[in-house]
């Protein structure tokens, strides 16, 4: 067997990847590792409208519960912050867009990308478990798969690695992957139903006894339902316990419950190799702070495909050659994501009376009105707050 | 380290901090080949604690 192109994954990356490629007519198959694709959800489900510029897509209320026009933060002491519709212009919430876009039920997205990829002529293999790359004289051509206990080699120009942070193809690839346990968000989310919540609200809860190293949120999906999830960060208790503690408060039912891991390093420092290139999850393309990646994803899964695609064309699938992919990319994400981790580990030094203290600030001063004088005189009586923004300046 | 695959979520968390790249997920079970060094780091990660130390136990 032999494809111009795999894609290892089919979900998101996967997909958008699979997707682009055919629609450049080359011959593409996607090999996804469950018996369903979509399932199960990893995901807090939020994404930005800018998704759906990516994929010049009209959104479709067939895989969208809600539609958020801003976000609630909950400070340890209770004090709250709303972030609302136009407040984030210039800030750096506004590119990691936690409070405008859709809450999605990634089953059916997922689904239905990869049958708008399946419908583009992308050969779609389900069940089936890549065990290994086949390399020749350095270079990736293939994979060698399994499927139902039969192993099989399938040649390929281009193997995309889009199959999410358990990846181990890029290590295989011969790219620095291992991935620094104090970067991996550890997450728990229900599904609740029966909840009195604003339906187009992102709710966002810090604290240490909430969450360590994380936040708890809830994402509304519409007629009382939410994603009420957790993730953690060196803690001694799991996900899971926090959990089961954050979500007690609520007079709801639980009708699933997912479990994901959640890269927060950034991007790796190297994203292709002769004949293989990596997006998504699995090469860090996520934003450090909020944990989210679909928006980030989309357009680096398009960007990893119409490479492949011109590559193969070009009869060139070389390093040099596929470079393309990652200068693309970073050129459209890497500052945004640098800053992003450089927030992030600024954010982890701050402890919950310093996060208290931002929210009192917050909460007495119009964010639009804050004057240098006001600022600096807060930043007076707060020397750990002080200490971590000269550090990000 | 102890797997406890009824308490595994299949996430991947763990294969993604494996530092010896032992640790494979496949559809519904994570496997641990040879050469484990009970470090931990998956324990750290593993939002349901499916994986324990054996020095836990």
């Amino acid at each position: 067997m032999k494809y111009d192109v795999i894609v290892v994954g089919g979900r998101i990356g996967g997909s958008i990847s699979s997707l682009f490629a055919s629609r450049n007519d080359v011959d593409v198959l996607m090999i996804e590792k469950r018996q369903e694709i979509g399932s199960p959800v990893q995901c807090a489900e939020g994404t930005t409208f800018s998704t759906f510029e990516t994929l010049e897509m009209k959104p479709s209320k067939k895989y969208i519960c809600s539609e958020i026009r801003g976000a609630q933060v909950h400070a340890p002491d209770g004090r709250t912050m709303k972030v609302e519709e136009g407040m984030t212009d210039g800030n750096i919430l506004n590119n990691n867009t936690i409070s405008e876009g859709y809450v999605l039920d990634r089953r059916v997205f997922d689904k239905y990308l990869a049958i708008e990829s399946a419908k583009v002529g992308t050969d779609v293999m389900v069940k089936t478990t890549v065990k290994d790359l086949i390399r020749k004289e350095g270079k990736v051509c293939g994979v060698v798969a399994k499927h139902l206990g039969e192993t099989m080699e399938i040649k390929a120009d281009v193997v995309i690695a889009a199959d999410g942070v358990e990846s181990n193809l890029a290590y295989k690839s011969g790219i620095n992957s291992i991935k620094n346990p104090d970067d991996i968000c550890s997450c728990a989310q229900y599904e609740l139903v029966g909840l009195d919540i604003d339906p187009n609200l992102l709710e966002f809860y810090f604290g240490r006894t909430v969450a360590p190293g994380g936040y708890s949120w809830i994402f509304p999906k519409g007629e009382g339902i939410a994603n009420v999830g957790v993730g953690v960060r060196n803690s001694t208790e799991t996900a899971y316990y926090y959990l089961k503690k954050f979500v007690s408060k609520f007079d709801a039912t639980p009708v699933e419950l997912n479990i994901g891991g959640v890269p927060l390093s950034g991007p790796m420092d190297k994203t292709y190799n002769d004949g293989f290139l990596v997006v998504g999850d699995a090469a860090g393309q996520v934003d450090p702070i909020t944990g989210g990646g679909i928006h980030i994803t989309a357009s680096c899964a398009r960007i990893a495909g119409e490479v492949a695609a011109e590559a193969i064309k070009e009869e060139n699938v070389s390093s040099m050659s596929l470079k393309r992919y990652d200068e693309l990319w970073r050129d459209e994400f890497e500052d945004n994501l640098k800053t992003s981790f450089k927030f992030r580990k600024a954010f982890d030094k701050l402890s919950d009376s310093d996060m208290n203290a931002l929210a009192e600030f917050f909460e007495n001063n119009d964010l639009e009105k804050i004057s240098k004088l006001t600022t600096l005189k807060f930043l007076g009586k707060h020397p750990n707050l002080l200490k971590l923004l000269k550090d990000l300046l | 380290m102890r797997y406890v695959v009824e308490s595994c979520g299949y996430c991947g968390a763990c294969v993604a901090v494996c530092s010896n790249k032992l640790l494979e997920l496949t559809e519904n079970e994570i496997i641990i080949r040879e050469g484990c060094k009970n470090c931990g780091r998956c324990e750290k990660v593993c939002p349901l604690g499916a994986l324990i130390s054996e020095d836990a136990q």
